[in-house]
């Protein structure tokens, strides 16, 4: 028999002995991963929505006067001053005209009477795809107001204000529910294994007596905690899935949310998770014993 | 190499050479009593030994010293070469793998079972499980504990709780054995029992301390009995070393250990 069939047998008496108290630790500890987990795959969700509802992102500059090519090369040089962007489109006046009247497709007769120049000439411009230029969207526009013979700068204000400050309160959510983990993994952890060192306060002191060496005493509680930590993070990450299983089932008829393919975390995300988990309750039961187990 | 870790061919070989050397130990608790004074004393290797004295003598104080429960105030302790106060970590851990005590409160795990009580002396040299299986099945069988194999200690008799002390003490087949006061609740057969296993464990090699009220045990020995008194040597007897080949070395350490004092 070597070293790790007696710590790990060691474990599992410990564990049996004092079944409840771990399972509420690891319940704590499950409860804490879900809330983080479950957070965190909105947000990751809503990046990706963000990303394409971005892809129909585009800033339009109305111009004052059509530019000639000369002026043409100098407003790309200013607005590429400003940020590096996708793409930009200058529109003459000829071009919106022909676009208003495809757009009005049968009903173009009504232009008839009109001047072939009564839109104004404007520039598009794409933004990046990133969630950078989405927040700066706002001054980006301010910007392209000052631009030379600009009228009005036109986006569609509302709603990427109301998404943006979605996704930072969703970020702000993420990383308070990270910290509630952190603090519940390692001090469930920690206070689990201390009661269970003072339970059992006998018992380590006769194995010292017996010639236990420090690694016999101490691994066991150590094992405890990364199981505790795997044990919760599984659980956790398990009962988000089936929560993500069920909600995607049962909002895939509904018309919105259809333009969109939810995913669950990549599985490199979900090793992230439980190894994370795993290694703050290790740092739990380490603190605990250093503080409490005199060997 | 010494005679702690050695293979038992050369714990044999070696019985000539002290297991114990106490050099003038004294040993005083806060705030002023004084449980040992002035102790110097050799035990060899492969010897069986008495202590006797009055209730409050120091015989469980010595002991403690000796499996490295208490430290010294003064004076020195050494077993086989080693000062035993001095060592730490894991050759402490090996060290105390090698002493066998059975306590005078036997220190058992009252929520545990016989058999899990025993086994925890060899779980922690990490023996084979059949192994220590068999070992503790033989040790109860010895002692005539045999039903008592799952049941919890706490649940058990002092005289029962007393024995499996004694087995969980012998079970890892130390090289010394500290017994103290193992026959205090028992009974003439039970305590034959016990002395017969000591006996068995000294001929196999171990050295053996018996600490003992129980004049019947020591009055007619052949080994050595030392009395303490206050804390002090009261009295040690030669022992006859006719048929005792493996404490060859007293005759080396007369001088050390002669007091000269007769028993009552
Ligand atoms: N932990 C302790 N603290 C204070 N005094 C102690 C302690 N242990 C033993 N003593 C005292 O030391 C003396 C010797 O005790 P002990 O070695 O237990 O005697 P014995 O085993 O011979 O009956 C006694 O007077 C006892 O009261
Ligand atoms: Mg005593």
């Amino acid at each position: 028999m070597n070293f790790w069939f007696a710590v790990i047998r060691q474990t599992g008496r410990n564990l049996r002995q004092t079944w409840t108290t771990q399972l509420i630790t690891c319940l704590t500890v499950s409860l804490s991963v879900l809330i983080f987990s479950f957070f965190y795959l909105i947000y990751l969700n809503m990046l990706s929505v963000g990303n394409k509802l971005s892809d129909n992102l585009h800033l339009v500059v109305y111009l004052e006067d059509e530019p000639g090519p000369e002026m043409q090369e100098q407003l790309r040089l200013k607005i590429t001053q400003f940020d590096q962007v996708e793409a930009i489109r200058f529109i003459s006046r000829e071009e919106a005209y022909h676009r208003f009247a495809q757009q009005l497709g049968d009903n173009r007769e009504i232009l008839t009477d009109m001047p072939r120049d009564f839109l104004p000439a404007s520039i598009e411009v794409v933004p990046l795809r990133t969630l950078r230029s989405l927040r700066q969207v706002k001054l980006f526009s301010e910007y392209l107001a000052t631009l030379p013979g600009s009228q009005k700068v036109q986006y569609g204000q509302q709603w990427v204000e109301r998404f943006y400050s979605f996704i930072q309160l969703l970020s702000i959510i993420v990383l308070l529910s990270g910290s509630l983990l952190i603090l519940t993994a390692t001090f469930m952890v920690a206070s689990t294994i201390r009661l269970t060192i003072f339970g059992r306060q006998e018992e380590l002191e006769l194995l010292k007596l017996v010639g236990a060496t420090n690694n016999y005493i101490r691994t066991p509680f150590l094992l405890e905690g990364l199981l505790q930590g795997f044990g919760g993070a599984l659980l956790g990450l398990i009962a988000l899935y089936s929560l993500f299983q069920w909600t995607t089932h049962h909002i895939s008829g509904v018309g919105f949310f259809n333009l969109f393919s939810f995913t669950f975390f990549p599985f490199s995300t979900i090793s992230t998770i439980i190894l994370l988990s795993i290694l703050l309750c290790a740092v739990g039961s380490y603190a605990s014993m250093q503080k409490f187990l005199r060997v | 190499m010494n005679k702690l870790t050695g293979p038992p061919e050369e714990r044999v070989t070696a019985h000539h050479t002290a297991m114990i050397e106490i050099i003038k130990v004294a040993k005083s608790y806060p705030p002023n009593v004084t449980a040992l004074a002035d102790i110097s004393l050799t035990i060899a290797s492969g010897e069986m030994f008495f202590l006797i004295g009055k209730s409050g003598a120091g015989k469980t104080t010595l002991l403690k010293l000796l499996c490295n429960m208490e430290k010294p105030s003064n004076g020195l302790i050494e077993i086989a070469g080693m000062n035993i106060h001095q060592v730490t970590g894991n050759k402490l851990a090996k060290l105390r793998q090698k002493v066998g005590m059975a306590y005078q409160d036997f220190r058992l795990l009252t929520n545990r079972t016989v058999a899990e009580n025993i086994a925890i002396s060899m779980e922690v040299s990490y023996k084979k499980p059949q192994i220590i299986q068999d070992r503790v099945r033989n040790l109860l069988a010895q002692l005539q504990l045999e039903d008592k194999h799952d049941i919890l200690t706490g649940d058990l008799s002092r005289g029962e709780q007393q024995r499996v002390a004694l087995a969980r003490a012998v079970a890892n087949s130390p090289t010394l054995i500290l017994v103290d006061e193992p026959t205090g609740n028992l009974d003439a057969a039970s305590t034959e029992q016990v002395m017969d296993l000591l006996a068995r464990c000294n001929h196999s090699g171990a050295t053996v301390i018996v600490v003992t009220h129980d004049e019947a045990i020591y009055r007619h020995t052949r080994h050595r009995v030392m009395k303490l008194d206050n804390g002090r040597i009261a009295g040690l007897t030669q022992g006859s070393s006719s048929g005792q080949p493996l404490t060859a070395g007293d005759q080396d350490d007369a001088e050390n250990m002669d007091k000269g004092g007769e028993l009552p």
